[in-house]
């Protein structure tokens, strides 16, 4: 027995709330899970807050005593003091009728105690149980594994995780990484299929997923305790953008032990053109240019079309548009100046076509003028896999446009069931910046209000991370089943979005140890702590140490680099030979292939991408076609 | 007036404004006989030193509650209870305890059915001064002295208790000593008394004594008559100038023979400690020492909404 529940008139017992004493030297503290047990009912709670005070009537009575030294000789005899405590009614046996909770003793919960406070008792046991461990909940030297309910946090019943806290102290990544792997290990087979598309949004986060991190032994009891093995993600793929030279991947993850396990993430015209909208500003918006896209979308790309002028044209790349938009506009001219083409204003056109080149220059390594790109394996997703899509290093339209389009796809999948799994797990840090609370709507913040509201009927869940609770969208927040809380910043605590904390709680949030998390779930009716052991994947910042990224290498040295990473038997001056004198783009169009082909004989595959050589012809110098200025004695020449 | 007091040698009073006389004091002087030296003098004790581990601290409470009356006579239910704490690392804890709950009546006057009907209760029946005749406050008074009689002896029950089960143990007793001197031990009780009704002292002793600076100790003089013979010495906690004479003026009594000059100076120093924590907001805290009082405190929570 810890403390006996204590009533007066001015602090009753009621159904939601009690309050009790303990001991001075009580081993309990904010968070800790109680027990009463009444006669006839028993009540369990969650320590809210806690206040201490003596029979000390005055603070002047203080003064006095100490004749004004406060540092006179300590009394001979300490005040009487109280630590009165106030808990939250986490659950009442039996249920109905609903009381007041008894005035008796209180006991700290057993492990056993925590399973019914929490109301898991409904879906840790059982013949069917979908328990998915998040943490340890730990209160006067006992701990009790806490469990999250999948129905209710990857759906259908309710769905979606959002975490937050502030950066660096919070370990919302690492808090996510173990959470998503306790997910793999104990998601029930029975329930479908599951995988993970996690974005890296910044530095190398996520980049070594499949790499084991050096745990402690206290993170070794803390796994076993939770029955999750301390193993990092055993299917992994990381998917990545080139950077603009088209070769060198852009990524953190280049150290050359590791390259091999790294895919280039390329799109061409047709992907880019799909999902147009995000590359227009709210201005850009308006029937003309949307019209002018479907055009382009269903009447040119991809087909063979003949402009007013008798130009062929078959547009499958950026550069076949280019050069349609350039023959329109050439004819146009040539045409007196006509403002008009095919019921569309030259000004529009022009838009769009700045626009959609723009993205061909900003986004220069992820779109590719080559008609096919290099994409996730949409179709063939396999179960308990991780797709990492590193965007870290591309600008913000483009990390929009890669968000947007792979979201899509996991969509368009999931809604015909062939996708290859059931479930995803769509990881998004940085969340304040994709749905914003405030500022335009935005083409990526509407896709994350649909999956928030809609996504977890497909099977599609997001988990979300931000630092500001307060500054993402709050649908978004909204609708996400289960609320994780690290360590929070003080201004964010004083938004209105926390005034059901209480002070004491929102106290100990600004002052959370690294690894310990304040969780809120469907089945809790209280926010409880828990404590999490680091994730046994390798963290970004000890993955690039023990994995420093390399640096990028000439155009050559990075083909014999991503060839040889497919095939250790490919002779890199054999290479350097087949690609010598050759066009990049040919030489970009024909690696691309051959990765994504993935061939018995990459160096035979790849040679025969490239085609056949052709011969440079010297061309002879011709002489100056302007005859140089005669020099003049003029002192303001140049 | 204040400069008036001060020209004439005196010292000017905080000046509260009172209402109502004070009561008649029944026993305003009684004999003494100085024993340390051969006049009351004033003596600094020195700065205040801590009791020594595990000194306790014994005081009783006594509540009374007229439930009605046959005929004339008050019939009056009583609780009474004492403790002895003891200070340990400076937490008091209980040590010793005796309580009682009784009926007090002036038994003299029920027939032998209406004291048959009392006792059905199944509380111990005592009898009170039945007096000459009925009177309803005088009655009520006889009946208080029972109650406060048997309050006495719960806390020399409790008293002795710990004085057996602490060999070598100081004790603090609310109020006087002489009731403890067939107790083994009792030469290690210390009486703090806070009330002065009686005066000891006459003259140029009473003078120096009820002016004594805080701090300081009068000489001990021994008090004869009405029990065991005690001695005494005044003790002043808190300063007076400003309030009254008797404002931090505590009477320490020890019984004869047990007090030597040292250990009364000893004992001075203990009891100047006891002035932090204070005992505020109980008006009596310029002489009641916090340990006493959260042995008052102790017994009203234990004897909770009785009545």
């Amino acid at each position: 027995m810890i403390g006996r529940v204590l009533a007066t008139e001015l602090l009753p017992a009621s159904p939601q709330q009690f309050h009790f004493w303990t001991a001075i030297d009580t081993a309990i503290g904010i968070g800790a899970i109680v027990r009463v047990d009444g006669a006839d009912r028993t009540a369990y709670g969650v320590v809210l807050d806690a206040r201490a005070y003596s029979d000390l009537a005055a603070p002047l009575h203080d003064v006095v005593a100490s004749e004004g030294d406060p540092a006179a000789a300590a009394p001979p005899t300490r005040r009487t003091e109280i630590r009165l405590w106030t808990a939250a009614v986490l659950r009442h046996e039996p249920e109905e009728p609903l009381q007041p909770v008894p005035l008796a003793a209180v006991r700290l919960a057993s492990p056993d105690d925590v399973t019914v406070a929490l109301r898991m008792d409904a879906y840790v046991r059982g013949a069917a149980p979908t328990a998915i461990p998040v943490g340890l909940y730990a209160a006067g030297g006992m701990r009790a594994p806490v469990f999250l309910d999948a129905d209710f946090l990857l759906g259908p019943e309710s769905a979606h995780l959002n975490i937050n806290g502030v950066s660096g102290l919070a370990t919302k990544t690492s808090a996510m990484m173990f959470l998503l792997n306790a997910v793999f290990q104990h998601f029930p087979a029975a329930k479908g299929r599951i995988a993970a598309v996690c974005f890296n949004v910044k530095g190398p986060d996520l980049c070594f997923l499949d790499q084991a991190a050096d745990l402690t032994t206290q993170d070794g009891e803390m796994y076993a305790a939770l029955d999750v093995r301390p193993e990092p993600f055993g299917r992994v793929r990381l998917f990545a953008p080139f950077k603009p030279d088209g070769v060198n991947l852009n990524t953190l993850r280049s150290h050359a032990a590791l390259t091999d396990a790294v895919e280039p993430l390329v799109w061409g015209l047709r992907e880019v053109l799909d999902y147009s909208e995000v590359l227009l500003n709210r201005d850009d918006i308006d029937a003309k240019a949307d019209a002018f896209l479907d055009f382009l979308a269903d009447r040119v790309v991809g087909k063979a079309f003949t402009d007013e002028w008798g130009t062929h044209h078959r547009v499958e790349s950026f550069a076949d548009l280019e050069r349609l938009f350039r023959a329109i506009f050439d004819g146009l001219e040539a045409a007196g100046g006509r403002d008009m083409w095919r019921t569309h204003h030259v000004a529009t056109i022009r838009k769009v076509r700045n626009r959609l080149m723009n993205i061909s220059t900003r986004c220069k390594g992820l779109v590719t003028d080559d008609t096919t790109g290099s994409d996730l394996p949409f179709g063939a997703f396999e179960d308990r896999a991780v797709y990492v899509v590193d965007v870290a290093g591309v600008d913000q339209l483009g990390q929009d446009l890669v968000f947007t389009r792979v979201v899509s796809k996991l969509r368009e999948h999931l809604e015909r069931r062939d996708l290859g799994v059931e479930f995803v797990v769509v990881f998004v840090d940085e969340l304040n910046k994709y749905a914003p609370a405030d500022g335009p709507e935005t083409y990526v913040r509407k896709m994350l209000l649909d999956i928030s509201e809609r996504g977890r009927y497909l099977g599609l869940v997001l988990f979300g991370a931000q630092q500001f609770r307060s500054q993402v969208h709050r649908r978004v927040v909204g609708n996400a089943g289960t609320t994780v809380y690290g360590r929070m910043d003080m201004d964010e605590l004083a938004t209105p979005g926390y005034q059901i904390l209480s002070p004491a709680t929102k106290s100990k949030l600004a002052t959370l140890p690294k690894g310990e998390l304040m969780v809120r779930h469907p089945h809790f009716t209280q926010p409880v702590f828990v404590r999490f052991p680091r994730p046994a994947a390798l963290a970004g910042r000890q993955g690039v140490e023990r994995f420093p990224p390399e640096a990028d290498v000439p155009f050559a040295d990075a083909v014999v680099r991503q060839l040889t990473a497919l095939d250790r038997r490919v002779a890199p001056s054999r290479v350097k030979d087949l690609i010598a004198g050759r066009r990049e783009e040919d030489v970009r169009r024909a690696l691309l292939a051959t990765r994504r082909a993935r061939p018995q004989d990459v160096l035979a595959f790849f040679a025969a991408g490239l085609g056949a050589a052709v011969r440079r012809e010297p061309v002879a110098e011709r002489p100056a076609a302007v005859t140089p200025i005669r020099h003049v004695d003029d002192p303001y020449a140049p | 007036m204040r400069e008036a007091l001060a020209r004439a040698g005196g010292t000017a009073a905080r000046g509260t404004v009172r209402r109502f006389a004070p009561q008649p004091v029944a026993k305003p002087f009684a004999r003494s006989r100085v024993v340390e030296g051969s006049a009351i003098a004033a003596l600094d004790v020195g700065a205040p030193v801590p009791a020594p581990e595990g000194v306790g601290f014994v005081d009783g409470i006594q509540q009374y509650v007229v439930d009605g009356h046959i005929g004339l006579t008050p019939v009056v239910r009583a609780y009474v209870d004492a403790a002895v704490l003891e200070r340990r690392a400076g937490v008091l804890h209980c040590a010793a305890r005796a309580g009682d709950e009784f009926l007090v009546v002036p038994g003299a006057r029920l027939a032998a059915r209406q004291r048959d009907a009392l006792e059905a209760i199944g509380l111990p029946l005592r009898d009170s001064d039945p007096g000459p005749r009925a009177h309803p406050l005088v009655d009520l008074w006889a009946a208080t002295q029972v109650i406060e009689q048997r309050r006495t002896a719960c806390e020399i029950a409790a008293a002795r208790d710990f004085l057996a089960a602490r060999p070598g143990a100081w004790l603090f007793v609310d109020g006087g000593v002489s009731g403890l001197a067939r107790l083994a031990g009792a030469g290690r009780a210390v009486g703090i008394v806070k009330e002065h009704e009686t005066q000891f002292l006459d003259g140029p002793d009473l003078e120096v004594a009820l002016t004594l600076p805080a701090g300081s100790r009068s000489s001990v003089f021994a008090r004869s008559g009405g029990g065991a013979e005690t001695h005494s010495w005044y003790l002043r906690l808190w300063p007076w100038p400003e309030e009254d004479l008797l404002h931090g003026l505590t009477r320490i009594e020890r019984l004869a023979g047990a007090v030597t000059p040292a250990e009364a100076h000893m004992v001075s120093r203990w009891l100047l400690a006891e002035r932090t924590p204070i005992a505020a907001p109980d008006q009596r805290w310029d002489r009641l020492i916090y340990p006493m009082h959260e042995v008052e405190t102790y017994l009203r929570a234990h004897a909770g909404g009785w009545s």
